[in-house]
C-alpha cells in the first residue's frame, strides 16, 4: 500500500473509532428507549464469603530442616554420580518403621540427575552420603531441634529457635559413651510394656561405637526409665534416659525428623 | 513449540485428557497406566460435610484440598531453589497467592476445614521444565475445577468468593502457559471439570501420598 493509501486508511479508522466511543458515551448518558434492556439499577455484587488475605512471601527460616523417606532401597555415594559407595539403605528400620534420612543439600551430576546429600544412620557416626533423588519420597519439614549436653546431662528442645522443653537426662557411662555429633530422630515407639524403657522411646540415627553387636545395630534411643533416681548423670549404655513425665511431654512436642545435636 | 509431556506424572492419561481439552497437547503424547489410591483423595471425593447438610462447605473443602496441593507445590519449589529466571519469580508470587487462598478457606471453614494431605512431588519442584509442565497442569485443573463447582454453590456469597479466586487461577494458568511457551488462550469457551474427573487427574499424578509410617507399637531394642 502506498503512503497515501496508508494515511487514508488511518484517517478512516480513527474516524470510525471516534464514532464508536461517542456512541458508547451517548448510550451511557442518554436514557434508553422503553424497549431496550435497562442497564441502570443492577444490584450491587454480593460480598464474598471469604476474605483472601494479602499474599505473604515465604520467609527464609534458619530453623527449617528437611527429611525424607527412603522410598526405594538405595546406595549412598561419596559424591553425586560416580562417587564411591558409602552405605546401602533399605526402606525399613529394624523397628519396622519407614527408614528416613536427614536432607542436607542437593546437587546434580554431570548427566543432570538430582542427588541429595543426607545424614545416614550408619557407622561411623556422622557419615553422610549422596542418594539419587528418585529413591526418596517427598520432602517433609520440621522446625524443632534437640540438643543433648553430655557435660550438663540436659536435653533441650527448641522450636523455631525458642526453648520449649528442658529436662535432666542420664547419658552413657564412660565405657559405653553416648556418641557426640549431629544426628536426627528416626522413629517413635509407643504402647509397649517395659519399665526399663519407660512409656515412650524415640530412635535416633546415632549408634554406639562400642556396642556394635547390640541387637538391631546398637542404635541410641531417647526414652523413659524405671530408675529416675539415677538421673542426671552417666548411667546408660549410651541411650539418653529421662523421667517418664519428661519423655511423655517430649513425645508431644518433638516430631520425627527433628535434628539432634549431642555435644 | 514442543508438546507438553506428562509422561512421568500422568500414568493413566487423565492429565493428558485435561491438557488435550485445554488445547495444549495431543492425546498421543501420553502413556496409559494404573491408578493408585490414597486416603486423602478418597476423602476429597466423599464430601464429608454434605452429611451435615451443607453442600457449600463440602465444595469449599474440595477447593481447599486443591489449594493445599498448589500451595505445597510452589512452596517446595521456592525452597528447593532449583528454578531460574522468570519461573523462579512466578513460583514465589504464585506460591504466596496459593498460601493466601489456603488461609482464607481455613478461616471460613474453621473446624470443618480438612487437614492437608502429605505430598511427594517426585522431583518436579527441582527441575525447571518439570516444574513448568506441572504448574500448567495444576493451574488449568484448578480453573476447570472452580468452573465445575461454581454453579453448584447455593450461597451467593460463596459463589462470589469462588469467582474471585477462579479468575486469579485463570491468570496463573495463563502466566504458567506463557512461561512454558504454550498459548495462554486458544478456545472461546472453557469447559468445566467435575469433582470425580478432577480427583482422577490428581490421583493419577501420585503427588498425594500417605504419611510416612514413623511410629509403631513395639518394644524398643535401643542400647538402653
Amino acid at each position: 500500500m502506498s503512503p497515501v493509501g496508508i494515511g487514508r486508511s488511518l484517517r478512516v479508522g480513527l474516524t470510525l473509532a471516534g464514532a464508536g466511543v461517542l456512541g458508547f458515551t451517548a448510550m451511557l448518558l442518554w436514557p434508553a428507549p422503553e424497549s431496550a434492556p435497562r442497564l441502570a439499577g443492577l444490584p450491587a455484587p454480593p460480598t464474598p464469603a471469604l476474605h483472601v488475605p494479602s499474599p505473604r512471601p515465604l520467609e527464609r527460616d534458619p530453623h527449617l530442616s528437611m527429611w525424607s523417606v527412603v522410598r526405594h532401597a538405595a546406595t549412598a555415594r561419596s559424591a553425586p554420580g560416580r562417587g564411591t559407595r558409602v552405605a546401602r539403605l533399605g526402606t525399613r528400620t529394624p523397628e519396622g518403621t519407614d527408614n528416613i534420612v536427614f536432607v542436607q543439600r542437593r546437587a546434580r551430576d554431570a548427566r543432570g540427575r538430582v542427588w541429595v546429600e543426607a545424614r545416614l544412620p550408619v557407622l561411623p557416626n556422622g557419615t553422610t552420603g549422596w542418594l539419587p533423588r528418585e529413591r526418596l519420597g517427598g520432602y517433609r519439614t520440621v522446625r524443632t531441634h534437640l540438643l543433648i549436653n553430655l557435660r550438663r546431662s540436659t536435653a533441650t528442645l527448641t522450636r523455631v529457635g525458642r526453648r520449649v522443653f528442658r529436662a535432666p537426662v542420664g547419658v552413657g557411662l564412660p565405657q559405653w559413651p553416648t556418641p557426640r555429633g549431629r544426628f536426627y530422630i528416626r522413629n517413635k515407639l509407643v504402647r509397649y510394656r517395659s519399665g526399663f524403657y519407660g512409656p515412650l522411646a524415640f530412635g535416633t540415627s546415632a549408634r554406639s561405637a562400642v556396642l556394635t553387636d547390640w541387637p538391631d545395630g546398637g542404635f541410641v534411643g531417647v526414652h523413659g526409665t524405671d530408675r529416675p533416681d539415677l538421673i542426671p548423670g552417666q548411667v546408660s549404655h549410651g541411650c539418653i534416659r529421662m523421667g517418664n513425665r519428661d519423655i511423655v511431654r517430649l513425645g508431644r512436642l518433638m516430631p520425627v525428623g527433628t535434628p539432634v545435636t549431642i555435644r | 513449540m514442543g508438546e507438553l509431556s506428562f509422561d512421568r506424572l500422568d500414568t493413566d492419561g487423565a492429565l493428558a485428557e485435561a491438557a488435550e481439552r485445554a488445547g495444549v497437547v495431543s492425546r498421543g503424547t501420553f502413556l496409559a497406566g494404573a491408578l493408585g489410591g490414597t486416603a486423602a483423595l478418597l476423602a476429597l471425593a466423599s464430601e464429608p460435610a454434605a452429611a451435615q447438610g451443607s453442600r457449600d462447605v463440602s465444595i469449599l473443602n474440595y477447593a481447599l484440598t486443591l489449594e493445599y496441593l498448589q500451595a505445597a507445590f510452589y512452596t517446595e519449589a521456592e525452597r528447593m531453589r532449583a528454578l531460574r529466571g522468570r519461573a523462579s519469580k512466578a513460583a514465589v508470587v504464585v506460591g504466596g497467592v496459593e498460601r493466601a487462598h489456603v488461609r482464607a478457606f481455613k478461616d471460613v471453614l474453621g473446624s470443618k476445614a480438612m487437614k492437608s494431605p502429605s505430598f511427594d512431588f517426585q522431583g518436579t519442584t527441582e527441575d525447571q521444565n518439570a516444574f513448568l509442565k506441572t504448574a500448567v497442569a495444576f493451574e488449568d485443573l484448578a480453573v476447570e475445577a472452580y468452573k465445575g463447582q461454581a454453579p453448584r454453590l447455593q450461597a451467593k456469597s460463596a459463589l462470589a468468593a469462588a469467582l474471585s479466586i477462579h479468575s486469579v487461577e485463570a491468570r496463573h494458568a495463563a502466566w504458567m502457559r506463557y512461561l512454558f511457551g504454550v498459548e495462554p488462550a486458544t478456545h472461546a469457551f472453557d469447559q468445566p471439570r467435575s469433582k470425580p474427573q478432577v480427583t482422577r487427574v490428581v490421583q493419577s499424578t501420585n503427588f498425594i501420598t500417605s504419611s510416612p509410617s514413623t511410629e509403631r507399637k513395639r518394644m524398643p531394642r535401643y542400647t538402653g
